[in-house]
């Protein structure tokens, strides 16, 4: 996977810088959500889950496809897509990725090939058409299909699953399992066993994998392994990542009063951030040091400040005729096709005064 | 310009595969497409011609093959055609369509656009019951970003779909499958029918019958019928697509005619008939002369047993007995 020592802690060191990035994000826009209240958009935040689309960054290429679910910052992120355009797109504003048309959970930039949405499994059938149409024109691109565990819990996972097995696509299934489905466990909802358990008994190949969803050095490997064959022809892969989302399920606040999971349990994760993981190991390296953190933390912060307030300044976009919008607004008629709109003669009946039929 | 006698099922496999011909990135998606007999025949022979690869069965799975579709479209990549046997089994993709597709192009700020067909056929009459006969125009012609189209005659079926498949918006385009075998010499070359264009079937200034979907064939008979007894003439307007709606046409009609019934197949509650009226009745001046009605399904299911299914679907004689009590007919 790494061609010397040395590149392989620079990929290290990158994917620390890229997850302090999107920690520094969700946080720095957490603090800005409420109450200042100007990005008026549900937003789910990802802290606690940065390091399955830090991590994912570094193997998509240009041409590559991600369709991302509701929490969809991280795999914005994952695209190499400029930030500026997503945090404009929370305000609602027209420098916005969607001219403020989409909003946190439905943003896209289709030129990139990214796409996300709110209602749940509905992207994973979006996305295996994308990676139908990528296989029948033989390219090599990889399509991304992005969601949680709850996603599992619909019909549309299932059908998609069968399909992509039966049709060989290059799609990756990339399941990120937080355990909740807002507040209800995966325990109350699912029964069986585990997901990437059921998924394996579509395929004779082993192409469905568990992973630790919040150790990069695990999720490299994996990822190196499921990239490099699925670029080769052999897709598709469910990759199951275990994590957990420190954040509440929206929003900046935190949701102990609602009783669904206590503080130790969160605790327990925070020790487990993966940020923090791999901190450790590069200050073990010495790649790091305490320095260089606070000034990476710094530097981060300030990006993210910045585009705040680039969005802060820009302008609403004004739309007089909001219904044109949801139909063609450049027609374009490049097909030479005749245009009739009456029949030219009648067999149905004789009476002359029918001209229709 | 050549002419040919095609059945509307002969008609939509015309333009099924002239525009296969004409352009390599459409392809068809739907249970049972590629067997010999197809979708009542409008499939017949594409996958002989065109291959397996743009001509898919797909598995029972109607909600995967239409969100799926969606992906197959992105950036203008492919045009896609899905073929629903019995509209009330799209129903399992009502999410891809309601949640996805029509409001794909809105929400990316006309960034993208789908090409998307998809082709629903509506069960109607021998003993069909609830589940194989609903119409559900109304349900789609409400929803913004989608087309909704209905052809009621060979001819419009070829034009119309020919029109959908090149369009760069979602249509959904509801056939009715007793009009399958209704013949008709339309021209034998591929040819467009522009959406928002009703046709006008015959002229006349007594009444106006706006009809949706295969009323019109309906409504051609109550017409001779009037025009033999009675020297009455009466206009039939074919609205032929819900959505992109010929207002201009309708309205034109209804101000010469003072009087419209409107022909609905499909529930009368909250349906296009109500639509249709609530854009005419803002032309009614202040004249007792002007009339505004409609004839459609009662609020009810349809039942299995021949005699309660005749009771149930509307007739000539219903439309006769309208007509005469708006004229003042005895």
């Amino acid at each position: 996977m790494f061609r010397s020592k040395i590149a392989k802690k620079n990929v290290y060191l990158n994917l620390f810088k890229d997850m302090s990035l999107l920690r520094s994000l969700e946080e720095t826009l957490a603090k800005e959500y409420h109450p200042a209240n100007q990005m008026r958009c549900p937003v789910h935040f990802c802290v606690g889950q940065e390091a399955v689309p830090s991590v994912l960054r570094f193997f998509l290429k240009n041409d590559d496809y991600v369709f991302s679910h509701h929490r969809s910052h991280g795999y914005f992120f994952s695209k190499s897509l400029p930030l500026q355009k997503l945090v404009s797109e929370l305000y609602g504003k027209q420098g916005g990725a969607n001219k403020g048309f989409a909003g946190s959970q439905d943003v896209s930039l289709p030129k990139k090939n990214f796409f996300s949405g709110a209602i749940l499994s509905g992207s994973i059938g979006v996305a295996v058409g994308k990676a139908l149409d990528e296989k029948s024109r033989g390219t090599k691109n990889v399509v991304i299909s992005a969601f949680g565990e709850s996603a599992c819990d619909v019909g549309l996972f299932w059908e998609s699953v069968n399909y992509s097995n039966l049709k060989k696509l290059p799609i990756i299934f990339l399941c990120e399992n937080n355990n909740y489905s807002v507040f209800s466990p995966q325990s109350k909802r699912q029964s069986g066993q585990s997901i990437f358990k059921k998924v394996q008994t579509f395929s004779k190949r082993k192409n469905s994998f568990r992973v630790d969803g919040n150790n990069v050095f695990d999720l490299m490997k994996i990822f190196d392994k499921v990239f490099s064959l699925i670029r080769r022809g052999h897709g598709p892969f469910f990759i199951e990542a275990m994590t957990y989302r420190i954040s509440s399920h929206y929003g900046p606040e935190n949701d102990y009063d609602v009783g669904y999971r206590t503080e130790k349990e969160v605790l327990y994760w925070k020790k487990k951030c993966p940020i923090e993981k791999l901190k450790n190991y590069l200050l073990k390296k010495k790649v790091l040091n305490d320095y260089k953190i606070k000034s990476i933390e710094k530097k981060c912060k300030k990006l993210i400040l910045n585009h705040i307030l680039v969005a802060k300044k820009d302008r609403f976009l004004n739309v007089n005729n909001l219904e044109r919008l949801n139909y063609d607004l450049k027609k374009t008629n490049k097909n030479k096709i005749k245009n009739l709109l009456k029949p030219v003669s009648d067999t149905n009946s004789n009476n002359n005064f029918i001209i229709g039929y | 310009m050549k002419l040919q006698t095609s059945t509307y099922s002969q008609a939509i496999n015309q333009a099924l595969d002239q525009s296969m011909k004409i352009d390599k990135n459409v392809k068809i998606f739907g249970q049972l497409v590629d067997y010999k007999p197809g979708v009542f025949g409008t499939t017949s022979g594409l996958v002989e011609k065109y291959g397996k690869e743009r001509v898919q069965d797909f598995p029972v799975a109607e909600s995967l093959m239409t969100s799926m579709s969606i992906g197959m479209a992105l950036n203008n990549k492919n045009k896609v055609i899905l073929v629903h046997h019995r509209i009330d089994f799209m129903m399992y993709a009502m999410d891809a369509i309601v949640n996805w597709m029509s409001l794909w192009r809105f929400k990316s700020y006309s960034d993208t656009s789908l090409s998307i067909t998809i082709r629903a056929i509506v069960g109607k009459g021998w003993g069909q019951g609830p589940q194989h006969s609903k119409s559900m125009h109304s349900w789609f012609a409400n929803l913004p970003g989608i087309n909704v189209v209905m052809p009621s005659s060979p001819f419009d079926a070829k034009g119309l779909l020919i029109e959908s498949i090149f369009s760069k918006i979602p249509t959904i385009i509801i056939e009715h499958r007793s009009l399958f075998n209704d013949k008709q010499k339309i021209p034998q070359d591929p040819y467009r029918i522009p959406f928002g264009k009703a046709n006008i079937i015959c002229y006349g200034n007594h009444i106006t019958l706006i009809c949706i979907g295969y009323m019109s064939k309906l409504a051609i008979d109550v017409s001779k019928y009037f025009k033999s007894i009675y020297q009455i003439n009466i206009e039939i307007i074919d609205v032929r697509t819900l959505t992109p709606l010929d207002k201009n046409t309708l309205i034109k009609s209804f101000k010469k005619t003072k009087k419209a019934l409107i022909l609905d197949p499909t529930w009368k509650s909250y349906g296009a008939s109500s639509e249709i009226i609530s854009v005419l009745q803002k032309h009614i001046q202040n004249n007792k002369s002007y009339s505004l009605d409609r004839i459609s399904y009662p609020d009810s299911h349809t039942p299995m047993s021949q005699k309660l299914e005749k009771k149930f679907y509307i007739d000539k004689n219903l439309i006769i007995k309208k007509i005469k009590k708006i004229l003042k007919i005895k």
